[in-house]
């Protein structure tokens, strides 16, 4: 058994735009090369435009997406309201605008709670290779919401197809300042 | 390629020699290193680009700033003046040098002997053979080969180390290979791009690969690599860029970043 | 089994959990029965407890956590799960998988080990999320065909048992039908 981030496989991406976020990601679980489902999304939401994208192990995957849903609904009962995309520990992809400043967000971490801020874009996965040459290459300042969904969208479909453990579909979140849309996308079934 | 690549792998710097084993001192050698860079080839309706990025790497030492990595083959030694094949090899350089050596005399040899000059398609045949040669100790090298065809078109041939061949439109080889492929696949072969308003679902209509312009080639080939010297710590320095066309072959240098 | 050894041939391999949510295991000899009767009492506790029927995904979750308490532990339990049942109030039925790791998925169609390699194609092509239970018996017979025809080994038939909103029963099955290996 190789390294316990190449078992099921998968890939995330989030992006900055102008007054928007995106983050996407793929919808395969598989078993080393034997696909197990085509319908595993690993982004999740905790609050209003507050979106969290995680790859790796699965069990972890869903071990930190219960956990961290469990501290943010006793964050927003003990606080009595909801909580903003900032830096949390333990969590791979976060996405989001922060409610009070209207300012798009974006933050990655290693599996040990690193903090990579970034102004770009960030990646995880086992297509990250791909998906730093894509979104590289494909990227730039001040995107509006639907050049921005598609510059994603390029990004990410292109990178897992180059990458035998990431694909089999894909899940993009657009987010506004007061709107978030999901768009399903197909992509290569192979 | 993945079997001999363990030994670097354990070891993350790529030292010819392999550190001895706990216990008993042992003195293995590794005939291999891996010099880092990487290398870029597409082609048009009249021309072949390769291009590759000139630094030298061993580990995380910078062994030079200026090795390039793309060859005219059967031309003049000093300018090589008279070639009408282009050849890109990276990996580890000494044997993507005596590769280079060996198809340019095999070339020139062709020449000799039958009085005109090699088509691209042998000299990629030839070239397979020679890498297959070499099956059970290969040249460590990913190597493209690129010419005009017999219609003139732009051709372009891409290796593994023990020659296996595909002529193909475009190809990323080396360390920042799995960076710069899927932005090829997307903005030449315009691979998961639709025709807008075409349909909806299964009926949108793929946009169907077409040539490039050579200058729209040129732009790509740029982006694909400061791009690659963003991300890959092997790959910087220069950008060689050699563009074959029935005028001849041109040869221009761009800086990339030194860091 | 107990190495080459048959032990029983007709062990039945699931647990129910409540009225309406059915649990298959295969695994570790002694782990496996073990963890599916610590889930089953709880389950069961719980419904007790709160004169209230857990959903199949609430069941699903809970099965998980147990799973992924115990992978992080000094010895783990090492069961592959798959996890059935219709939901009390919605009355929608779900499906779901769940690995030696606690990796959780709901999915159409499930297997584990051997079967996955030869049944999962099979699935692939012929199941679609609006078959009835006859067609779906006919599917299941053509997947213990096919591991008839291609395992190596006998593996002595399968137990079958259906969920649906009025509980779980077994069903007979043709064990003793013959197949050919191609």
């Amino acid at each position: 058994m190789g390294s316990p981030f190449d078992i099921n496989g998968g890939a995330c991406v989030a992006m900055v735009g102008k007054d928007c976020v995106a983050i996407a990601c793929d919808l395969r679980l598989g078993m080393q090369a034997l696909t197990i489902s085509n319908n595993f999304p690993k982004i999740f939401n905790y609050a209003p435009s507050t979106y969290l994208g995680l790859t790796g192990l699965a069990t972890d995957v869903n071990t930190v997406s219960d956990l961290f849903r469990y501290k943010v609904n006793m964050y927003r009962l003990r606080e009595e309201r909801h909580i903003s995309p900032r830096p949390w520990p333990t969590c791979p992809v976060l996405a989001g605008i922060n409610q009070t400043t209207g300012k798009p967000f974006i933050c990655g971490f290693d599996s040990i709670g690193c903090i990579d801020f970034a102004k770009d874009f960030i990646v995880s996965g086992t297509a990250s290779d791909q998906l730093f040459g894509t979104c590289e290459g494909l990227w730039e300042p001040d995107l509006g919401p639907e050049d921005l969904f598609e510059t994603i969208s390029q990004a990410l479909l292109s990178a897992v197809d180059r990458d035998a453990l990431s694909g089999w579909g894909a899940q993009v979140y657009i987010i506004e300042k007061d709107k978030v849309t999901q768009r399903l996308l197909k992509g290569r079934q192979d | 390629m993945t079997s001999l690549m363990d030994h670097q792998a354990r070891e993350t710097v790529g030292y010819s020699f392999s550190e001895s084993t706990a216990g008993v001192k042992q003195h293995g050698f590794y005939p291999y290193t891996d010099n880092g860079g990487s290398t870029l080839g597409i082609t048009g309706s009249d021309f072949a680009i390769l291009a590759g990025d000139t630094r030298s790497t061993s580990g995380y030492n910078i062994n030079s700033r200026m090795v390039p990595k793309v060859f005219k083959i059967g031309g003049d030694d000093e300018t090589g003046e008279g070639a009408n094949i282009i050849l890109s090899v990276v990996g580890f350089a000494a044997d993507g040098t005596a590769l280079k050596e060996r198809l340019d005399t095999v070339v020139k040899m062709y020449k000799y002997q039958h009085g005109k000059p090699m088509s691209v398609s042998a000299c990629a045949q030839r070239l397979s053979t020679i890498l297959y040669q070499k099956r059970f100790f290969p040249y460590y090298v990913h190597a493209i080969l690129a010419g005009l065809d017999e219609e003139g078109k732009g051709a372009l041939y891409s290796y593994d180390p023990v020659g296996s061949y595909e002529r193909e439109q475009c190809r990323a080889a080396g360390a920042a290979a799995s960076l710069i492929m899927p932005f090829l696949d997307n903005q030449v072969n315009f691979k998961n791009q639709y025709i807008p308003g075409s349909g909806e679902g299964h009926a949108l209509v793929a946009k169907k690969p077409e040539p490039l312009p050579l200058e729209t080639v040129k732009g790509l080939v740029r982006d694909a690599f400061t791009s690659a010297v963003e991300r890959h710590i092997e790959v910087g320095d220069n950008l060689q860029m050699v563009i074959i066309t029935k005028a001849g072959i041109e040869e221009v240098y761009h800086p990339l970043k030194k860091d | 089994m107990r190495g080459p050894t048959i032990i029983k041939a007709e062990d039945d391999k699931t647990r129910q959990l409540n009225k309406n949510t059915l649990m298959a295991f295969s695994g570790e000899a002694g782990d496996t029965v073990q963890f599916a009767e610590f889930i089953q009492a709880n389950v069961q506790l719980y419904s007790m407890r709160n004169d209230t029927e857990l959903s199949p995904a609430a069941v699903a979750n809970f099965v998980r956590g147990e799973l992924a308490r115990s992978l992080r532990s000094r010895s783990p339990y090492t069961v592959n799960l798959l996890l059935g049942g219709m939901d009390p109030t919605t009355e929608q039925p779900h499906l779901y998988w769940i690995d030696y790791l606690a990796s959780l998925a709901p999915v159409p169609y499930a297997a584990h080990g051997y079967a996955q390699y030869y049944c999962l194609s099979l699935l692939d092509k012929h199941h679609n999320p609006n078959i009835d239970l006859e067609q779906g018996m006919k599917l299941l017979g053509m997947c213990t065909d096919e591991l008839k025809r291609r395992l190596p080994i006998d593996y002595k038939g399968v137990l079958v048992k259906i969920i649906t909103k009025d509980g779980v029963k077994e069903v007979d099955f043709d064990n003793d039908k013959i197949v050919r290996s191609a």
